[in-house]
This record gives structure tokens, sequence and C-alpha cells, in this order.
């Protein structure tokens, strides 16, 4: 973090999606809500990263999410097969509008794994706010229509 | 079914600037089943004009609606009480239900969100591919169930030209079958070649677009 | 055989003359001078010269107009005529136009897709509409009936507007055993003449013609068989990969990537490619094309030794 960030004190709004065979079974999720100096993180369980849909995704963007990360499993460990497939081009595809738009590609990802510690998918969410913070805050928040 | 696609954003943003509630409607009919203008694409690109409009300095509301058919009076009706509280109309249907839209509601400006391109069959997910050009003069029986006016790039009533590439694809585009070749195949397979020796003259285009704009009257449905 | 329009083709191939055709493509813009230019050059070599019409889809001065420029210059044209642009009232329009200013034979075509355009160096049209009313096998048709008085749709007309019809033939593209069937429909609709696709695999092709000689339509029909003097190895392999229809040897690659002097190699390809198609019995003539560099064919003939051009007495 650069000092310039430090003194805008833009601290990355990111939520992040998980499926929730990618956490191991203790996992303390709590950790979450535990403040950081940094970045804010909310986590959201789903059953499948098949289940993501891009309107999900962009919706959670327009409401002023600075970014969002999906958690998914490796390839070919996805219980639905290639739910996990589905889920990054489906990502990609929405990817490629935020760069249409100029709102920046990289406020959406995808990372992948399994058995990850509450402290790992903060970490994972932390990751994503690195990669918005060159960005600045997402534009959409606290949006006002005239 | 009939196929659209979507128009870039930055030609749905520069006819929305300036709209501050915008009613974005879709169908679930064909569009749906192409993906472009159904539920799923509506709430899709709601937050994405929000964004965008956003963006360009022009934010606006985007209300939605999904009717089950644009193209049809019954529910076109559904968007009555909507109409009132929004100043401008983007429709994701295809060419009918945006006319619809727009004849239903002539006191707002309803915009196009996608381009109709064709009568169309999911070739497998995620591919599409033009089946028939509604030319009012169909020869499908003559031609081994295959349209030539639809998905030869010239048209060709008599054969291929001489653009059939090696592996039989259209020279045209790469990816897409010569449909001469095709019709070949087919005519070879059930041993009537010589069928496709027959000479086929030139068409009659009058009961399509060609004879002016299509008009059905049927005395025995009228009410 | 009845004649059909009298054209010193048609006089050559009567008389039983090996037949020679030139390409001859219009200028870019409305310059008269470089078809005369052209003509000059080409003046003597060939029985015909044919004028394309917006070949690629690229603009180019129309080849009605092209084609009377070569008349007014002594040579005789064989107007190409695509359906992609025009549909059956303005073909009929045209041909009438043509057959006013002296034009005798017609080359019936498809065309080249308004895609293809664009695929070169210019911008081209690719979001042009096109027309494809009728194909080019009706188009024969059409061109045959104005030549008996009546109009496509049957309404009559006062004189006969006589053509030499011709059609092209690509014999080795795919479905190959379609191609011969299509060719005998092209018979069948009122063509006289045939020019086909570039040859460079000779026994392929003469294996075509032989199928088409016993159904016989060599009887019908007079075929000139298609070459293209080739400039380089890379041309070659070009015309091989991206030209359907074309079917290069790959000895003939490699030869002329071994060559010193490629272009001069090229020249004797095509010398050696009029001598090998000659002798295929149903062959009437050849149909050379030397693009964007025309200045060779005159060499190329007259070492084929189809120089001088026989004389007619076209007046008779």
């Amino acid at each position: 973090m650069t000092r310039e960030d430090l003194q805008s004190g833009f601290k990355p709004e990111i939520i992040l999606l998980y499926c929730r065979r990618c956490v191991e079974e203790e996992a303390d999720l709590f950790i979450a809500a535990k403040a950081t100096s940094r970045f804010a993180a909310k986590l959201v369980m789903m059953p499948c990263t098949s289940k993501v849909e891009e309107s999900h995704l962009l919706k959670l963007l327009a409401e002023g999410a600075d970014g969002v990360q999906v958690v998914g499993c490796p390839y070919q460990q996805c219980q639905r097969l290639l739910g996990n497939l589905q889920a990054e081009r489906r990502i990609e595809h929405a990817r490629g509008y935020l760069r249409e738009i100029g709102l920046g590609a990289e406020r959406l990802g995808m990372e992948r794994g399994l058995h990850f510690s509450g402290l790992q998918l903060l970490l994972l969410a932390e990751k994503r706010a690195h990669a918005v913070r060159p960005l600045g805050p997402n534009p959409m928040k606290g949006e006002r229509i005239p | 079914m009939i196929i659209a696609e979507w128009k870039p954003l930055s030609e749905l943003t520069a006819k929305l600037r300036g709209h501050k509630k915008i009613l974005l409607v879709g169908c679930a009919t064909c569009v749906a089943e192409c993906a472009a203008g159904g539920e799923k694409e509506v709430e899709t690109l709601a937050p994405l004009l929000r964004m965008a409009l956003h963006k360009e300095g022009h934010p606006a509301e985007v209300v939605t609606r999904t009717l089950e058919r644009q193209c049809e009076w019954e529910f076109v009706e559904e968007l009555a009480p909507l109409i009132p509280q929004v100043d401008a109309v983007l429709s994701i249907a295809c060419g009918i239900g945006i006319q619809a839209v727009a004849e239903r509601y002539s006191e707002v400006p309803v915009y196009p969100g996608v381009n109709t391109t064709a009568l169309a069959i999911r070739e497998e997910p995620g591919l599409w591919l033009a089946r028939c050009q509604a030319c009012g003069d169909c020869g499908l029986g003559e031609t081994f169930g295959i349209c030539p006016v639809a998905r030869c790039a010239k048209s060709l009533q008599n054969g291929p030209c001489g653009g059939t590439r090696k592996d039989g694809k259209c020279e045209v585009d790469e990816n897409l079958e010569c449909v001469w070749y095709q019709i070949v195949k087919r005519a070879e397979a059930r041993g009537q070649l010589d069928k496709l020796l027959e000479f086929r003259p030139a068409k009659n285009w009058s009961n399509s677009l060609h004879g002016g704009p299509k008009r059905v009257l049927r005395e025995d449905l009228r009410p | 055989m009845t004649e059909r329009a009298g054209s010193r083709l048609e006089r050559v191939l009567a008389a039983g003359h090996f037949a020679v055709t030139v390409e001859v493509g219009p200028p870019r813009g409305p310059n008269a001078a470089a078809v005369r230019r052209k003509a000059e050059l080409l003046s003597g070599v060939a029985d015909a010269y044919n004028v394309t019409d917006n070949q690629t889809a690229v603009v180019r001065m129309s080849s009605i107009a092209g084609a009377r420029l070569l008349l007014e210059a002594g040579l005789e044209p064989v107007m190409q005529m695509t359906v992609r642009d025009r549909n059956r009232i303005a073909l009929q329009s045209d041909l009438l136009g043509a057959s006013a200013l002296g034009i005798k034979n017609c080359l019936c075509l498809s065309g080249d897709h308004q895609q293809a355009s664009a695929s070169g160096k210019l911008n081209g049209h690719p979001g042009a509409k096109h027309v494809y009313d009728v194909d080019s096998i009706q188009l024969l048709a059409i061109l045959k009936g104005l030549g008996e008085q009546v109009q496509e749709s049957g309404d009559p007309i006062a004189e006969p507007a006589r053509f030499f019809i011709g059609a092209a033939w690509s014999p080795l593209a795919p479905p190959e055993a379609f191609r011969v069937l299509r060719l005998a429909k092209k018979v069948a609709a009122g063509a006289d003449f045939i020019q086909t696709q570039a040859v460079y695999d000779v026994p392929r092709f003469a294996a075509q013609v032989a199928k088409a000689r016993e159904m016989g339509l060599c009887d019908q029909i007079a075929i000139l068989a298609g070459i293209i003097v080739p400039r380089s190895a890379r041309m070659l392999q070009y015309l091989n990969e991206k030209v359907p229809g074309v079917e290069v040897p790959e000895e003939l690659i490699r030869r002329l990537r071994a060559a010193v002097n490629p272009a001069s190699e090229g020249k004797m390809i095509a010398q050696e490619l009029i001598e090998a198609v000659r002798v295929i019995p149903g062959i009437r003539g050849v149909h050379l094309q030397a693009i964007e560099n025309e200045e060779v064919l005159p060499e190329i003939i007259s070492a084929a030794e189809l120089l001088p051009r026989p004389v007619l007495n076209i007046g008779a």
C-alpha cells in the first residue's frame, strides 16, 4: 500500500463469494468480520460457484462494492462437474463488460482451492483489494441520481 | 426462433444519456432462448447500464421488467402502470417486440437494445445458426430439407459456387459449412444426386418483403 | 449448330481453332487510357479479352464500359457479369445496353461475395447489401431468353439480344462428384462456352473433363482451360491453400521455390500447362490470366506456338 492510499483513506470493500466445499469444516468464518485497517471484506457462502450469474456479480458492483472475489474448487474437482468452469467463463465474460465501460476488469476475479481456513479466505479477499486499489474507489459508491 | 444480439454498450449509453429513469424491458420467448433479451440478460444489462451511465456522468435509475411475449398486445399491456414513472424505455426484445412497445406507449421514447439478426436454431449451447430467411417461396422439398436461401452466402439456387473450401466450408466464413456441400451430401446419401440436376428457375420473391411489407388476412379468424 | 451471336470467339471455336482468351481487369478509376494501354499491349495475342465485373467485389470501372473501350480499340471483349449487384431488371437492361454497344460475348458469374472486398489493403464495401435475385445458372437462362426475344418474365422484346454465352466451371472444388452435374446444368441452361478455374493439377482436371465428355457435354460446349501464370512459390502456395478449387501439386511449388529466376520459371510452367491441357480431348482453348502482370502474356502465348491468332472474315 502506498502512502497516498493511506492518506486518501481508500479502504476497498470486497465481497467474497465462496463455494462451501472450498473451506475446511472448522473454518472460523467470523474472522472476516474482524476489522482490518486496509480493507473490508464480506464473506458469502454459496452451494457451488456454478450458481454465480453475471447479473449477481454486476449488481454487487453497481451497488458500490469495490471488488468481488469468487472462490471455487480446483479444476476437475467441482461437485457439479463443470460448475466452476462455467463460473470462470461467466466471470471472464463479465470482466469484458467491465473493461468495455471503463470500470476496470480487475474489480472482479476468481481464485481456486480447497480446505481454506477463515484466514486464508480473508487473504484471498485482500488479494482482490490489492488488485482494485490502483483503480480507486468504485464510482458507484453512494450513487445519487439528480 | 428469432435471434438477436446486444448492441455495443457505448451505443446504448449514447442514446440513453440524459434520461433519469429508464425502463429496461425484456421478452421471455425467442430472445430469452438466444440469451440476448430474457430475464437473465435484463438483470445483467441493468447494472451494467447504471455503471456505464454513471461513469459517463449521466447517472440514471434503471427499472426492469421481462414480459412473457413482447410481441403480443395482452402482455405489452402489463407495462401500462410503469410507463408514467419513466422517461425512456430500452427494449431488448426482437424488432417486433420493440415496435409493439413503441406503438402502445408512443408517448415515451423506446430504444432498441439489440440488433435482430436472423431466424435461427440453437445448434449447441452457445452457438446459433441461421435457418430461414422468410423468403415466402419455400423450396425445402427440392433441396433435401436444407435452405440455401438462408444458409448460402449468395442464396444460390442451383448448386455451389466455386467457393467451397477443401474441407467443405464456405469461402466467406471458414466456420460455416458450404450449405450446397451439405445438400449434395444428403442427396448422395439418399442415392438421389440426379434430383439436383433439375434446373430451378429464378425465384418468386414477391411473397416476402420484396412484394411489399407482409400482410396476412384470414377472414375465418376475424372478430 | 446455328450461330449464336457471331462473335469472333464463337467463330474461332466453330472453325476448330484452339482458342485463346486473356483477362483484362478494368482500372479502379475512370481512366479510359489505362484500358487502351492494356489493349495495345495485348492486341493480337488472343481471340477475346475478358473484362472483369468488379472482381473480389472491389469497385472498378464497369465491365460494360471496359468492354466497349476494348471494342473501340479493335479487341473483342468477353463481358463478365455477376449476379451479386443487380437484380433481373438491371441485369437484362444492362445486357440490352451491352448488346446495343456491340458486345457479343458474356460470361455469367455468381461473383465474389462483398466480404472479399475488405480482404486486401482496401476498405472495400463489406457492408454492402448484395442482390442475388438470380444465380449464375439462372442468368445463363436469361441470356438465352434474350437471344430468343423473350425476357425472364415471358414478355417479348422487339429484337433479339444475341450473346455467345459463357459460364465458369471449377471442376476440382468440392463436392467433386457434383461439379460435372453442375456443368451439365449450365449447358442445359444455355451456356455455349466455359472458362475454368485455374488448372495446375492436369491429371485430376483431365479426369473431370473425361466425365463431362462421357456425358456428352463436350459436344455441346467449348471448354477453355483456365491458367494463371505463377510468379513465385508463395503465390502458388497461396492459390493452393486459399483459393477454393485450385489444386497445386507440391512438385510445382518445389520447382518454383528452387528456381533461380522464379518469374521466368513461372512463364515456363504456364507454357507447359498450355501444352498439357491442349491435348486433353474436349479442351478447345485456354483462358490465361497474369494477375497485375499482363505484359508477360504475349511471350507465353508465342512460346506455346499459339501465335499468330487466326484471321477470320468476321463481316461474312
